[in-house]
């Protein structure tokens, strides 16, 4: 059997929280490293690549990785600038995400790194950079193989589902769970009954369409960023309530969930009431699923 | 010589959706054509300009705004007129629309009074009847 593993290395949405207060959560932004042997996949390049970047430049036997994005937005990318290996001449690095082509891949990726917001461009990086084209097929990543999917978030957004060692893994940072539902409950008003009916079905096609992006998940990795109280004042923002996500977690009859890309706002207390309550919807559901929090360096062996 | 009615085409995978462009439009005199994918619907618009496409964004297989960029790069779709409509009602989604030149971008749930006025309006399509 490999060794596998997989580390959180930034669990925050939004924007970087390094305060006090939110450090036994975490404050840095999306990163999760999965390791099998001597391949790495990194989902996501948020703040917290920095430290792993760090980590990985002073080891000497690997010296590839395959970062997989699931959009552009900052929290996600701004990591990168700072990314050292991408910087060194003996490394390669390969990059993912959403994109019509490797060009339009590469001109995202390189987008925030140009002045006056940076000083050097990606044109620095030293490194032998490749950017992979949209695939029709699975993605495979030496013993990792990744399909993607489109998600409810802003903009083109993936979440992605990894087979690593036999086991499922899914990491969907950014998804609006149960959107639809939500905006037939608002305007119900405005449609007759026949139009009720339609959307009633809409609702249970969607809902399912959800489940069947998450099913069989050994290990879910799923945005959970708002309380349902600020869930209300910022739906449509692309995030979702955590009640909504672990209840879709036990529909789906996953085996363990990670509330993640959690809201910078909230510190270690806030987040631990979250918890709380996760265990306690999950008890009256009498459901086998477990909950954790994503921590930053939790690892977790797969 | 008969009548030629306009050509919609839609392409949303949701069966119900399907239904409710189906009875929304069973009035009008247009030609409808329904696809469930974005593969299935470049089969038929690789070679053919309806009067009005109406895309969702969530397709099984790609993203609708990617579709469309796709058929923008088409000499044949360069103006081709085209509506969103979609449940992922965000800014950015609603900018790359207007990048892409589309008419109007309209968000689910919409009542079917809605499909058929925008089809009206951008098609010039009569009642069958009338």
């Amino acid at each position: 059997m490999s060794n596998a593993y997989l580390r959180f290395w930034g669990v925050r949405g939004s924007h970087a929280a390094p305060f006090a207060s939110h450090l036994n959560v975490g404050g840095n932004t999306s990163c999760v490293e999965i390791r099998v042997d001597d391949h790495i996949l990194i989902c996501d390049a948020g703040t917290g690549i920095i430290p792993f970047g760090n980590e990985l430049i002073r080891q000497k036997d690997i010296r590839e990785l395959l970062i997989i994005l699931t959009h552009y937005h900052w929290d996600h990318v701004c990591g990168l600038p700072f990314f050292v290996p991408a910087f060194s001449p003996d490394w390669k690095v390969s990059f993912f995400g959403p994109g019509d082509d490797d060009d339009e891949i590469k001109k995202h990726v390189s987008a925030q790194m140009r002045a006056p917001y940076f000083p050097v461009g990606t044109e620095s990086w030293l490194a032998n950079i490749h950017y992979i084209p949209p695939h029709r097929d699975k993605l495979r990543h030496g013993p990792i193989s990744i399909e993607y999917s489109n998600v409810h978030h802003p903009g083109s957004t993936y979440g992605y589902r990894m087979r690593v060692n036999g086991k499922t893994i899914i990491y969907i940072s950014d998804n609006e769970c149960n959107f639809i539902e939500k905006s037939v409950r608002q305007r119900r008003g405005e449609l007759n009954e026949e139009e009720q009916i339609l959307y009633d079905d809409m609702i249970q096609e969607e809902h399912q369409s959800e489940l069947d992006l998450i099913e069989n998940a050994d290990i879910l990795i799923h945005d959970a960023q708002y309380t349902p109280e600020d869930y209300e004042k910022k739906r449509g923002w692309g995030h979702s309530c955590y009640i909504d996500t672990i209840n879709m977690a036990i529909d789906a009859g996953v085996k363990e969930l990670y509330l993640y890309h959690h809201d910078p706002n909230y510190d270690d207390e806030a987040i631990n009431v979250i918890y709380q309550h996760a265990e306690k919807i999950i008890k009256e559901n009498n459901s086998s699923l477990k909950c954790h929090l994503a921590k930053e360096g939790m690892q977790i062996k797969i | 010589m008969g009548i030629e009615w306009p050509t919609v085409v839609v392409v949303d995978n949701s069966p119900a959706i399907k239904k409710l462009f189906e009875r929304s439009t069973r009035d009008l005199g247009i030609e409808l054509l329904i696809f469930d994918s974005a593969a299935d619907s470049w089969a038929y618009l690789n070679n053919a300009k309806p009067d009005l496409l109406i895309l969702s964004i969530i397709l099984p297989d790609k993203n609708g705004l990617t579709l469309l960029n796709d058929l923008r790069k088409l000499p044949l779709h360069k103006n081709t007129s085209v509506i969103m409509v979609s449940s992922k009602d965000y800014a950015q989604d609603r900018l790359a629309a207007n990048e892409l030149g589309v008419l109007d971008f309209i968000p689910k749930p919409m009542p079917m009074q809605t499909i058929t006025d925008v089809i009206v309006k951008y098609t010039k399509a009569k009642t069958k009847s009338g």
